[in-house]
């Protein structure tokens, strides 16, 4: 049985854009993977078309069936994690190994205030 | 309601599949037997586009590649040396799903269809039949909507009332009705 794992410092999920998102990923794979790397990304959520962007990337080489590696990666400075009535922003985290495609994922917030930024209560959080 | 929480966001409506009456070997087969060239016809948001996507990796488990091919109202025409591109590039086993294929007008469809004679087959939509033999036809029904909500929701007791004329004010076209469905939920204040 296969399992990947992600865990960010301080099991923190609020960030300001520019911040250092760090954390730790670790895994126990009954094959060894192509390719094992953590993804920073934002989806759009609503009524519309789902747009999705890798903004960062982080590849592990020469990975074990099982291990553990510290990753670390500068958040950008946009865009915030916002909801409105037709349409969300939602920032994520994941942890995948391929072929396959297994994957753990952390969903995260980015904005000035840490918190998701609320267009239906006039920008407020 | 925030997008993210709307039960009938988009990514929640496209992970509804299409309900195939019968089976699909049986649907395979019947493909097979009008020599893999062959349309989905059906009116708007009756389920052709979800049936094409849902075909695809059963054509891929037979061996073919499938090559899709997209036009709608938004994007009517292929940009030009996209096709010349296109069929450059067929290989033996590759099968072309073009979703959308009424958008071509009367000579373009013809020169496509005649090109596309070196590929291992041709799927399409449209909205009426004529142009190639009819594979399936896709309608809707108000059962069908009920369904497709109760899927969503997990129960549509609440709406259950509503989804008549919801389906008959969008005459039969389930995307449109979700949508509705979608702006309703976006409407309330949570």
């Amino acid at each position: 049985m296969s399992a990947l794992n992600l865990q960010l410092a301080d099991a923190k999920t609020k960030y300001r854009p520019g911040e250092r998102l760090e954390g730790v990923a670790f895994w126990e794979l009954s094959e060894k993977p192509r390719s094992l790397e953590v993804r920073l990304y934002w989806r759009t959520q609503g009524k519309g078309t789902v747009d999705l962007e890798i903004v960062r990337s982080v590849a592990f080489d020469g990975v074990a069936l099982n291990d553990r590696r510290p990753f670390s990666m500068e958040l950008p400075p946009g865009p915030y994690s916002v909801s409105g009535k037709l349409v969300s922003i939602v920032w994520g985290v994941e942890l995948v190994a391929e072929p396959g495609g297994q994957s753990d994922h952390l969903e995260i917030t980015i904005s000035p205030s840490g918190e998701e930024v609320r267009l239906d209560r006039g920008g407020k959080s | 309601m925030r997008a993210r929480d709307n039960p009938f966001r988009s990514e929640r409506v496209l992970s509804l599949r299409y309900r195939l009456g019968g089976n699909w070997d049986a649907l395979l087969a019947r493909f097979e037997r009008l020599g893999r060239r062959a349309a989905v016809v059906g009116p708007h948001g009756s389920g052709k586009t979800t049936l094409l996507e849902d075909l695809a990796p059963r054509l891929r488990e037979a061996g073919f590649t499938t090559r899709p091919l997209r036009l709608d109202t938004e994007t009517p025409r292929f940009e030009p040396g996209f096709l010349d591109r296109f069929f450059a590039s067929l290989g033996p086993r590759d099968l072309i799903l073009f979703d959308g294929a009424e958008q071509l007008g009367a000579l373009a469809w013809h020169r496509f269809e005649r090109r596309a004679r070196a590929a291992a087959g041709l799927l399409v939509t449209q909205h009426r039949p004529g142009r190639l033999p009819t594979l399936v036809e896709t309608s809707t029904t108000p059962e069908l909507l009920e369904t497709l909500v109760a899927q969503i929701l997990g129960d549509a007791a609440e709406l259950r009332p509503t989804l008549p004329a919801l389906f008959e004010r969008h005459q039969g076209n389930l995307r449109d009705a979700l949508r509705e469905l979608y702006d309703r939920y976006a409407a309330v204040s949570i």
